[in-house]
């Protein structure tokens, strides 16, 4: 069935008689349509050459042999994405991607959501309390990147100094690839956690009262409570998040960039893409194929929480 | 004309034009011809003014804005015609050149003079990035033969010279006098790691540090400093073009490395920076750049001494590489801008203003002309790097010629010196990595 633009979506196109659709433009709903294409063309040519086009040109580029810098490049298919994925990195930065993503959204929002169940609490000092888990979030990324570099170096830094304090030395945070990952995952959960919990506080707290006070009533306890009650019906806030969180951990690069610019053992998908045009090794092309694996996977995640997740959420 | 537009029909307009000007914008590199650079012609610069300005992209290597600032006003006093607008493009070498890259693929932009590292002109020079300087030489009168030869020859190829020394640098050995003397040591650098091993239980014993001897952070080209191990036993990188890192001179070198660090547990390796490090206190000695002594010589709270890098079983001498920054002109900017650049560059490389930013940094003055009485007497350690050139050798091909290999190498050493990887096996793999990059990215685009 084909709607009109003019919002009349109960007339079916065969049944309205010509001269009347000649009408129906002719009319108010010819200025109507201008103006909406004035107010929505500017925003579609933003959205078309800065977001579109660079999409399509990274697409063209990945079938390129192309070293950034140089005029000339040469077509070379699908021999970028074969490269990759039969390359000995392709496992672990598919890994890392893996790892990073699934820790630091799920760290995030589990914390998150026990920072907000402490500050829902009607105790004092729950403003500020507010204000300083959300604050990281605000923050710089470069900024607290080198912040915690400073804390974790394990000659001079904080941790190291308290560790040695209590007669242990510090891990080789910065050095190891394992660890400087966890480093990373811990600085980011850090920093990103204020957005869960500002979130889930208020979710929690546009929770109905009258349901929670049945269940109270009922003799349901705090726990059962929150398991049966709060946690399915703060289930839209948690859909929301996980998208969100997710679509932002895959995209996480300026903790990553400041606190291991060599991508020791942090290679995510992004920051490979990043490392292979603009470090050491300028293939442009090569990179250009790793960003449209991304956004295949961006693309596939999302698809999959709207047909499937958001089946199980309540919104009411 | 009945107009029955219909939201499908809008909808398919709208991305018809989207997809229309994707493709027409879908220009990028161009596809037609072969990526090998081609014979450099001489450019001739007859008959050209020198712009009214252009932009001189630095990183400010050894802290040098306030220098590099200071002699721009010299310049602009002598030229008033030509303004160079100082532009911080990095904060080290790899960020100036992922800047520089992205000018060009952008293609707009580009500065009239830049700092180009060690590891970086030469992919300049096969990407077509950059000038040759000899038509400018010839023109300006710029005294070649006047520079350091070494440093000079880094940036030749083909016949032709592609960038001229700038901060130019080897590594040093860093000692603390203090711990020496505690430990009953010699006031000098060890003459080869054979020594530095008998040393360094005692320097540990005495000094309260935690490590004798700190490895460069493997983050901060520590494919430069290792050749000095490397060659010490014989090994290399590579050899010409024959990539021999998993070569038994080269396994042994860096076994001998991991040894003393897990085995003999007197060296530790660096997280961030090793000049930092050692000015902390937290290791006795360690290798770094000559660009790193002026802060080096500020922060420390101990007497700093200097001296030659160690050799090794296979050689005592000649076992220390050169490094650091030249300056070169993009080919991407019009005449009149190379003539102004070049000006600058001839004036920014004259005896007495390498002499003031060789001065302020620590960096080798790349003048055999240069005064320096006044510096020497101020930082009589400076000295030292400048013998210490007399007895340096050329860097491996595969370290400054082969995209990449720097970081690849460096990769290789973290294996090896912070997780304990297997030598032969790790080397093994990294020249496999290495052939891969010379026989996709470099051998092409090699003169036959």
């Amino acid at each position: 069935m084909t709607r009109q633009l003019t919002g009349s979506p109960a007339a079916p196109a065969k049944t309205v008689p010509s001269a009347q659709r000649r009408g129906r433009w002719s009319g108010r709903t010819r200025r109507d349509f201008f103006v909406f294409l004035a107010l929505a063309l500017p925003n579609l040519a933003l959205i078309a050459v800065f977001t579109y086009l660079p999409l399509i040109n990274n697409m063209y580029y990945s079938t390129l042999d192309w070293t950034l810098g140089s005029a000339s490049a040469t077509v070379v298919g699908l021999d970028n994405y074969v490269s990759f994925f039969t390359s000995s990195d392709a496992p672990h930065v598919l890994g890392t991607t893996l790892i990073f993503t699934v820790v630091t959204v799920g760290g995030s929002m589990v914390l998150g959501l026990l920072v907000a169940l402490a500050l829902n609490a009607k105790v004092r000092g729950t403003t500020f309390a507010r204000s300083a888990v959300f604050a990281p979030y605000v923050l710089s990324g470069v900024g607290v990147g080198l912040v915690w570099l400073f804390i974790f170096d394990p000659g001079y830094g904080v941790l190291s100094w308290l560790l040695r304090g209590i007669g242990q030395q510090s891990p080789q945070w910065i050095n190891d690839p394992q660890l400087a990952l966890v480093m990373v995952i811990i600085v980011y959960i850090w920093k990103n956690l204020g957005y869960c919990a500002v979130v889930y506080l208020a979710g929690l707290q546009g929770l109905p009262k009258d349901v929670m006070e049945a269940a109270s009533l009922d003799g349901a306890n705090g726990f059962r409570r929150f398991m049966s009650m709060s946690v399915p019906l703060l289930s839209p806030t948690t859909f929301f998040l996980l998208i969100t969180t997710m679509i932002s951990s895959l995209q996480a690069f300026d903790l990553i960039r400041i606190m291991t610019p060599l991508g020791n053992g942090t290679n995510t998908l992004i920051y490979e893409a990043y490392l292979q045009a603009f470090g050491a090794y300028n293939r442009a092309g090569y990179s250009a194929t790793i960003s449209v694996v991304l956004f295949a996977i961006l693309l596939i995640i999302t698809v999959l929480q709207l047909r499937f997740v958001e089946r199980k959420v309540h919104y009411s | 004309m009945t107009m029955n537009l219909d939201r499908r029909n809008f909808l398919g307009l709208a991305g018809l034009g989207i997809g229309a000007a994707a493709l027409a914008a879908c220009g990028g590199p161009s596809t037609g011809g072969s990526a090998a650079s081609s014979a450099p012609a001489d450019i001739d610069f007859s008959g050209v003014k020198p712009a009214g300005s252009f932009d001189f992209w630095t990183s400010h290597p050894g802290q040098s804005q306030a220098v590099e600032q200071s002699i721009i006003e010299k310049f602009q006093a002598k030229f008033p015609d030509i303004k160079v607008n100082l532009v911080t493009a990095g904060a080290n070498y790899e960020e100036i050149a992922q800047k520089f890259q992205t000018s060009q693929a952008a293609k707009s932009a580009l500065p009239g003079l830049v700092v180009l590292s060690d590891v970086w002109w030469f992919r300049y020079y096969t990407n077509g990035n950059i000038i040759p300087l000899d038509g400018l030489v010839k023109q300006l009168d710029i005294k070649i033969d006047d520079f350091q030869k070494s440093l000079v020859a880094d940036y030749q190829y083909a016949n032709k010279q592609w960038a001229l020394p700038y901060g130019r640098s080897t590594p040093l050995f860093y000692y603390n006098k203090d711990h020496f003397k505690a430990a009953g040591l010699p006031d000098r650098a060890p003459k080869t790691w054979q020594e530095f091993a008998e040393w360094a239980p005692k320097l540990q014993a005495s000094s309260g540090a935690k490590y004798a001897y700190m490895y460069p952070a493997l983050a901060g080209y520590a494919g430069w400093t290792l050749q000095n191990m490397l060659w010490g036993w014989g090994g290399s990188w590579s050899n010409g073009w024959n990539l021999n890192c998993d070569s038994t001179e080269s396994v042994t070198a860096l076994q001998w490395a991991q040894d003393s660090i897990y085995k003999d547990k007197w060296a530790g390796v660096s997280s961030k920076n090793a000049a930092d490090d050692f000015s902390a206190g937290i290791a006795s000695t360690t290798i770094s750049s000559t660009g790193d002594l002026l802060g080096v010589l500020k922060s420390a709270k101990f007497n700093v001494g200097v001296g030659f890098l160690p050799g090794g079983p296979k050689a005592e001498t000649n076992v220390c590489p050169t490094g650091g920054a030249g300056l070169g002109i993009p080919s991407g900017v019009s005449k009149e801008v190379q003539l102004a650049a070049a000006t600058f560059l001839k004036f920014m490389t004259e005896p007495e203003n390498t002499a003031a930013f060789s001065a302020a940094t620590g960096y080798m003055p790349s003048r055999v002309s240069a005064d320096m009485t006044a510096v020497l007497a101020k930082t009589p350690q400076i000295k030292t790097a400048m013998d210490q050139l007399k007895v340096t050798r050329v860097q491996d091909n595969a370290r400054v010629f082969l995209p990449g290999a720097d970081q690849e190498m460096a990769k290789s050493a973290a294996k090896i010196l912070t997780q304990q990887g297997d030598v032969k096996a790790t080397m093994t793999d990294l020249k496999a990595t290495l052939d891969g990059i010379y026989t996709k990215d470099v051998k092409p685009k090699l003169k036959s």
